[in-house]
């Protein structure tokens, strides 16, 4: 079924017949209901409405009586891709006329039935009446008879001069729906008995070419999601992985979760230097146009000027991933899909399935705004793959990580220009030649899963308004039709946006050398009067003032401003094509001579559309596409490195934000005697070489590669001289990352102290096991404080393991010497401490010893509990001995030789471990000396806190609570040797330990966290006490300077001409600005200050490190937020890029750390490997 | 792993049977059928996935249903209807404020959060309350010219 062939008793219809039967374009039934259909879809410009006020128009109907159907394969005519800004210019024609046609009809029959010529009547909304007031409706003519008309060619249409309709500013008829959450978008489809899928792309991320494509799984391990529940199924086929499950977030889980080992991937050519990767691909020119004898007339140029031009790979970048619902069954599939092609996807399922067309139905569904070709389709063929697979409808939602990486990009572009200035300061010549590597990059499915074969396609695309639109005497026209480099497919103005960068650059150029106004001189050459009225009209709406010659503008500070014309007609379709909207700008920019910052302040465009529509529809097409190629040339550039892409979600690939939204003056020139021409596009053709040109005017430096970032232009006018002498100290010293304490050399150092170790009673007696104790014994407040104590003393933080049950052991402790297994303290006889007499216990606490009389490791840190008092020791007890008793055997810790020799720890006790309470200072004040108990006993600060000698063994005197590792986690210093910007005070750490937050230094995170968590259950005196002794030993301020120092210290940040540009910045502004930029937005959550941050301080990056890759999603407490975790959107690279920014923008006067990327690589590594 | 966890969203109370690590966004799509936040990132990056929790924006895509109990959660389904809009979505439709519309979840209840502390804020800061929500057709302009009408509806020109 190809198109809506049923006939319906009191109906009329307009039909094309086709192969599969009727494509229907108007449907008008006797209820007075009209449905309009066509081919095309609306990708979120609002064509649906416009599409409506046609139909409207020429049935002479209210709007809101007509329903448009847009895309749906059963019942929309097959009018190939939504592409080229073709819909209303061309796949509108058969909707009007079929629209005019039943209107004619329906005259005619109404004429008949009144009795009165057709001349004697009128139509209003659908109601026809004769001169004499009688009357009869649409549905009156048609009820009862069933109406089938052939779609005629000479159908007339209305005038525009009788129109109402059309021409009208229409609101738009989705956007109600949609601010209100009940437009169902494709996103938003469930059908009974939907399953969630997720995919898991190749590592080859955004490759399509090459004979390893299909073919480079090697396995998959399906065992690493057995712990998810809900998992429906794991399907592979060749390169297509994909997993199936009831919810979604198991989906998502599974599929971050599983393990798939691919083989290497071939490296891709060097895209950070496009120019040479471009001219290096293989290509086939094709002559466009050859006129007059461009060689000789470059041979006798007075001023021969050569010139390339550089564009970047760019993104569709729509906000929301792409999604599809499908469900495959015996009797047919049904699809719903956000594609731009869905007749065209339908060959591809068909294809891929193995099953005739005929038997899909694809339903196009809303979708994010794709401004070409994005992943809707790959997403609706992976749906496909996984409903067959489960034989239920699947929803399958890309993540942003794999829409980017995968997306075809919108081609890189590489355009060389010959030519120069004649005698008389005319144009000599024009020798053009594009290089576009791009196709319609084939639905990824079929290539992954080996249907198709990974040979590119050539297709021939970079002609786009590759032929300018001046008249020069000589010009040659060159496209050298090339495959694509990585997967690229068209984005909103194809190659015609470069292309034009191209000639309105070089036009401007030769101006600038003929000493003759660039609008001046365009208008020599142009011949179009539809353009030349519009270039007139928009140079007089912004009040262009000749500028024959460059002067340099004056400074404020370190801004100057220009501006800069661009003119533009997009050509698009199969060459030489038809030409959309005509377009023309002036940009006004400001340029920072010193940080090069570009900002575009201003953009008159203008606009000559034909007969508009929706007026306010074209208005908003001209908006959006000023916007968005704004962004795109001062912003956007793909990244990549030697296997794929990089940029991988907002930070690697910024898009414009509300504040460098230009102010935009819309100029739109009356043509309604003229055909209406596609709008979805031109407005952002003129973009780069108007911004281009007004930053030549701007700065004297003429910038031919794109985006126009700050590092690009800072650079560029260095280069040329111009650039203010940047206020940046210099480079700050860098130093080596501190190596940790207790790292190196430990086994020879280990091995070497051996024979001293085991002199000492390397044995100790088993004490006898006891009867469990009755838990009526201890009195209640005893158990209380028992409580009170283990929360202290973190019990639970290390005895809890992966099982989630409290105190039943199992967790593994990475130390230099291997990985320590906690034990289980719950009252079990067997695998816990049921056995255990209190003796057996104290013993343990206090030297180290095993009930058994075997030696404990360190990593229990029995030397802080030795200082334990015996009250305290024996409400711990008896607080453990009364809790719920769990069975559970702990991994037996396995250390390598020697330290698997537990009689060792006799030596290490002998010489580290001074056993004995703690003696307290009557100088000191009693909060002072309770917290210096608290911290030094049961707290056990310096466990983490303190650095260890190569034994393992706390450092004491200065070194004591001088900062140590925990879990691959910096623990910071705690004395005054901290790193914190602004000194901790009592406040400020009763706060910390008492909320996991303070305002001046951040939150708890890492192994951190669930200490403040437990310490939740201790009292306020207590968490008093121990701010009291920890703030002794730091020179602490009061809150008035904190804040002085704070407000300070935060100001500074604002300031960036010392790291404006450098890498890492745009990762930040994308991907930490939101929670961490001062003045930020408010937000659920903490917001803390990176100015502040002791970890942006600290000696090291390692915290800095493991926050980002692995966030917080435990925090102290769910009112602080959560930090996502961005290891699986940030590469190595990326986050060291990220850490060095950080550090010079919130820690200026600390040095670079040294060699972050192999530190990133090093945490990354050991995370895995837990 | 999977817990009842009870959730308040748009007024109303619901059991909800998820693990606590679950991201908000799915439980109100999946289990609560309310389609408004959209998934755009899943980094809290862009935006589209906003609710009002406790009376500030909240990004739901970041933030586990777990930490979710016990607050007052309101989508862009609990501020109103087409029968009956929001000042604030009345204004974006009326200002047209919207292309492929994917963003306008987010930008809508940015919008009511920044007003509902701040019911008169000047253009900057309605530039800086939205600069982390991010929109792809262009439809800044609109959207700029809504919040200033649900901030002022006498001061916009009709």
């Amino acid at each position: 079924m190809s198109g809506h062939s049923r006939d319906r008793k009191g109906s009329l219809r307009i039909v094309r017949p086709a192969a599969g039967g009727d494509e229907t374009f108007i449907e008008i039934r006797e209820d007075g209901a009209i449905d309009a259909f066509n081919g095309h879809v609306d990708l979120g410009t609002g064509i649906g409405t416009a599409l409506t006020q046609i139909v409207a128009e020429e049935l002479d109907v209210g709007f809101a009586r007509v329903t448009i159907v847009l895309g749906d394969t059963s019942r929309t005519p097959n009018q190939g891709a939504t592409i080229a800004s073709e819909t209303i210019q061309i796949t509108a024609i058969p909707l009007r006329k079929a629209a005019a046609q039943a209107r004619h009809f329906l005259l005619a029959r109404a004429a008949a039935r009144l009795e009165l010529p057709v001349e004697q009547l009128s139509v209003i909304d659908g109601l026809i009446r004769g001169n004499d007031n009688r009357s009869v409706s649409y549905g009156e003519l048609i009820a009862g008879d069933i109406i089938r008309l052939e779609l005629a060619d000479d159908v007339t249409v209305k005038t525009v001069d009788s129109y109402r309709i059309v021409g009208q500013s229409q609101p738009r008829i989705d956007l109600p729906a949609k601010a209100t959450g009940e437009l169902v978008y494709v996103h938003d489809m469930r059908v009974p008995g939907m399953l969630h899928g997720r995919v898991i792309r190749p590592p080859y991320a955004g490759v399509d070419a090459g004979d390893f494509i299909g073919n480079s799984l090697i396995a998959v391990d399906e065992s690493s999601i057995a712990h998810i529940p809900g998992i429906v199924a794991v399907v592979t086929i060749g390169d297509f992985v994909g997993v199936v499950a009831g919810r979604e977030e198991n989906a998502v889980k599974a599929a971050e979760q599983l393990k798939v080992s691919w083989k290497p991937t071939p490296p891709i050519p060097d895209l950070k230097d496009i120019e040479t990767a471009l001219r290096a691909n293989p290509s086939t020119p094709r002559v466009l146009l050859n006129k007059g004898n461009v060689d000789a007339a470059i041979a006798g140029a007075a001023k021969p000027i050569k010139r390339t031009y550089i564009w970047p790979y760019h993104m569709h970048a729509s906000i929301g991933p792409s999604c599809a619902l499908a469900d495959v069954q015996s009797n047919g599939v049904r699809v719903w899909s956000g594609t731009q092609n869905p007749h065209i996807l339908r060959v591809d399922l068909s294809f891929l399935l193995g099953l005739p067309e005929e038997q899909i139905d694809l339903i196009r569904m809303e979708a994010a705004g794709c401004y070409g070709r994005n992943c809707a389709d790959d997403v609706t063929a992976d749906a496909v793959l996984l409903s067959r697979a489960v034989g239920r409808p699947v929803r399958v939602q890309l993540t942003r990580e794999q829409e980017h990486a995968w997306e075809p990009k919108g081609s890189a572009q590489l355009m060389d220009v010959n030519g120069g200035l004649d005698a008389d300061g005319g144009v000599a010549a024009y020798d053009f030649q594009t290089r576009y590597p791009s196709n319609g990059a084939p639905t990824l499915a079929l290539i992954l899963t080996g249907i198709i074969s990974p040979v590119p396609q050539i297709s021939e695309m970079g002609d786009r308004t590759a032929i300018p639109p001046y008249d020069y005497d000589n010009m040659r026209i060159v496209a050298h039709d090339m495959p694509p480099i990585v997967r690229a497919a068209w984005l909103r103005g194809v190659s015609a946006l470069p292309n034009t960068f191209a000639h309105e650059s070089y036009i401007d150029e030769l101006a600038r050398e003929a000493k003759v106004d660039p609008i001046e001189y365009r208008l020599r050459y142009l011949r179009d009067p539809r353009a030349v009225d519009l270039v007139k009209a928009v140079a007089e709406r912004g009040n262009w003032t000749p500028r024959p010659e460059w002067k340099p503008p004056e400074n404020e500070n370190d801004i100057v401003r220009g501006r800069g014309f661009a003119y533009a007609l997009y050509v698009h379709s199969k060459f030489p094509g038809y030409g959309a909207a005509w377009s023309a700008w002036i940009a006004d920019v400001a340029v920072n001579k010193a940080t090069g910052d570009v900002a575009v302040t201003r953009v008159v465009a203008g606009q000559d559309s034909g007969l508009m529509i929706n007026p306010d529809g074209v208005r908003h097409q001209i908006h959006g596409n000023v916007i968005q190629s704004v962004s795109r040339t001062l912003k956007e550039e793909v990244t990549f490195d030697s296997t794929g892409v990089t940029s991988r979600e907002w930070g690697g690939y910024p898009i414009i934000t509300f504040p460098e939204i230009p102010s935009i003056d819309v100029l739109m020139l009356p043509r309604n005697d003229q055909p209406p021409l596609g709008v979805g596009e031109s407005a952002s053709v003129p973009s780069a070489a108007a911004i281009a040109n007004a930053i030549f005017d701007a700065t004297g430096v003429r910038f031919r590669e794109l985006p126009f970032t700050p590092e690009r232009i800072k650079a560029g006018l260095q280069q040329a001289g111009v650039a203010t002498p940047s206020l940046a100290p210099p480079e700050p010293a860098r130093v080596a990352t501190l190596t940790r304490s207790w790292l190196p050399s430990v086994a020879t150092v280990g091995v070497a102290a051996c024979a001293a170790m085991a002199m000492v009673w390397p044995w100790r007696a088993a004490i006898p096991p006891i009867a469990t104790p009755d838990p009526s014994t201890y009195s209640a407040t005893t158990i209380a404080r028992g409580a009170q104590l283990a929360a202290l003393g973190d019990c639970a933080v290390c005895h809890t393991g992966p099982s989630g049950i409290v105190n039943a052991g199992g967790r593994a402790l990475e130390t230099p010497f291997g990985i320590v297994y906690a034990t289980n303290i719950t009252p079990d006889r067997d695998t816990g401490i049921g056995a255990w007499s209190y003796p057996a216990f104290e013993r343990a606490m206090r030297h180290g010893i095993h009930r058994d009389g075997k030696h404990l490791y360190p990593a229990f840190p029995y030397n802080h509990f030795t200082k334990t008092s015996d009250a305290d020791l024996q409400a711990l007890y008896a607080y453990l001995m009364v809790q719920t008793t769990v069975r559970a055997e702990s991994p037996e810790t396995k250390l390598a030789f020697p330290f698997n020799l537990r009689p060792l720890m006799a030596g290490w006790n002998a010489m580290f471990l001074t056993s004995g309470a703690m003696v307290s200072d009557p100088a000191q004040s009693a909060e002072w000396n309770r917290g210096a108990y608290l911290v030094e006993s049961l707290g056990h600060c310096g466990a983490c806190h303190s650095p260890r000698n190569a034994l393992g063994a706390e450092q004491t005197g200065k070194a004591h609570l001088a900062g140590g590792v925990a879990e691959g986690w910096e623990a910071p210093p705690l004395t005054a040797l901290s790193q914190a910007p602004i000194p901790w005070s009592e406040n400020e750490l009763y706060n910390y330990l008492r909320t996991g937050t303070s305002r001046y230094h951040g939150v708890a995170a890492g192994p951190m966290g669930p200490v403040v968590q437990q310490l939740a259950n201790v009292p306020d005196s207590d968490i008093r006490a121990m701010a009291t002794y920890l703030a002794s030993m730091n020179d602490g301020v009061n809150s008035a300077s904190e804040h002085a120092l704070a407000t300070r210290l935060e100001t500074l940040t604002l300031d960036r001409s010392t790291t404006r540009g450098i890498a890492g910045e745009r990762i930040f502004d994308g991907a930490c600005a939101v929670c961490h930029a001062v003045g930020g937005p408010e937000l659920f959550g903490a917001r803390p200050s990176l100015a502040l941050n002791t970890n942006v301080h600290s000696a090291t990056p390692d915290n800095l490190i493991q926050v980002i890759l692995h966030g917080i999603d435990k925090p102290v407490t769910s009112d602080l937020g959560y930090m996502p975790a961005f290891k699986g959107s940030l590469n190595d690279r990326q986050v060291a890029d990220l850490i060095a920014y950080t550090r010079r923008q919130f820690a200026p006067d600390r040095p670079a750390w040294g060699d972050v990327e192999a530190a990133v690589a090093r945490l990354r590594k050991a995370q895995v490997q837990h | 792993m999977t817990a009842t966890l009870r959730l308040t969203v748009n007024g109303k109370s619901h059991d909800i049977s998820a693990a606590s690590d679950t991201p908000l966004i799915y439980v109100l799509r999946n289990d609560l059928e309310l389609n408004s936040p959209k998934f755009g990132c899943g980094l809290g990056e862009c935006g589209a996935c906003t609710v009002i929790m406790d009376g500030v924006a909240a990004r739901s895509c970041v933030i586990p249903v777990g930490g979710c109990t016990g607050r007052e959660i309101v989508t862009l389904e609990g501020l109103g209807s087409r029968e009956r809009t929001d000042p604030v979505q009345h204004a974006f439709i009326e200002e047209q404020a919207a292309q492929c519309g994917y963003c306008l979840n987010g930008m809508i209840m940015t919008a009511k959060a920044l007003l509902m502390r701040n019911a008169h804020p000047n253009e900057t800061e309605i530039l800086e309350a939205l600069r982390y929500n991010l929109c792809r057709c262009g439809a800044h302009v609109e959207i700029i010219r809504a919040v200033m009408r649900a901030a002022s509806p006498e001061r916009v020109a009709p």
